[in-house]
């Protein structure tokens, strides 16, 4: 019987994230939004909603007077992630 | 990726996985600061400390040169601070060469501390784990003149064993020169 995917997960621009955050120790939301082309509200909210089910952490400062928000994945996020490529697979084959 | 809740096939959510991974990971940044930074500090150190045993009259002042490195850790501090914030993104790669730095630090700091009760016999000890992180970083930057300068540090570091003490910081300010500070200006100017 396949898995059920993770449904927070199987959506592209939260996957894309996942992804880029899965092979890096942290990246700036302006690498995240320029690597998957999403607008910057849409980014936003849809870092909020993993940042809500422990996937990732976002840390917010300054540079200079420039606010910088820099995203991390959790490990609750790679156990996910992980867990998403397995079901994946199950499909696949 | 402008909408947030479209289905995707397995196929396209494994294609998108693997684009993106591709890439964040794998690039080190491959600054060449620190090794220009530290590769002049320890050269002055290194001459300051052969001339001022060798031929000053106050030969028991020489070990104060080393002072030099508390504003290079500083600076290096500094440095690293503001650097890590203007990085887009910081790779598995850049987190692997500034620990095995750290821990190199850590390794051969004990030796200059306490040189004295080795006798000053400190290049021939350092020098060794000096050459492991540079070959080290070679490979991790993918940058075969850091490896070349790995293995100069290791040389000069079974050199320093047949050498007394003082000669050892000759040894030393040159491989320092060969081995890091040339790597590290063919470094800069490969990445600018």
């Amino acid at each position: 019987m396949l898995k059920e995917l993770d449904p927070l997960l199987h959506s592209q621009l939260r996957l894309g994230v996942m992804s880029l955050l899965m092979g890096a120790e942290s990246a700036e939301f302006t690498f995240l939004k320029e690597k998957t082309n999403a607008t910057a509200g849409n980014l936003s909210v849809q870092l909020d909603k993993l940042s809500e089910a422990g996937y990732i952490t976002i840390e917010k400062t300054f540079r200079g007077k420039k606010p910088l928000t820099r995203c991390r994945i959790t490990r609750k996020g790679i156990k996910a992630f992980e867990e998403y490529v397995q079901a994946l697979k199950g499909y696949i084959k | 990726m402008e909408t947030n809740d479209d289905r995707l096939s397995a196929q396209q959510s494994l294609t998108l996985i693997e684009s993106m991974i591709r890439q964040a990971k794998g690039k080190a940044s491959g600054n060449s600061f620190y090794f220009l930074l530290w590769g002049w500090v320890i050269a002055v150190c290194n001459f300051g400390m052969y001339y001022l045993m060798k031929f000053s009259p106050y030969p028991n002042y020489a070990p104060a040169v080393w002072m030099l490195t508390i504003p290079a850790w500083v600076v290096t501090m500094i440095y690293g601070a503001r650097q890590g914030r203007s990085q887009g993104i910081i790779s598995h790669l850049d987190q692997v060469n500034k620990w095995l730095w750290i821990a190199m630090a850590i390794t051969i700091t004990p030796a200059w501390l306490f040189g004295e009760k080795i006798n000053w016999m400190v290049n021939a000890i350092i020098l060794m784990p000096v050459g492991a992180a540079t070959f080290v970083s070679g490979v991790i930057l993918k940058f075969l003149p850091l490896r070349l300068g790995g293995i100069v540090f290791w040389a000069a570091g079974i050199l320093c064993y047949f050498l007394d003490p003082v000669d050892q910081y000759l040894v030393g300010g040159f491989a320092i020169i060969l081995g890091y500070l040339f790597p590290g200006y063919l470094l800069r100017s490969s990445r600018e």
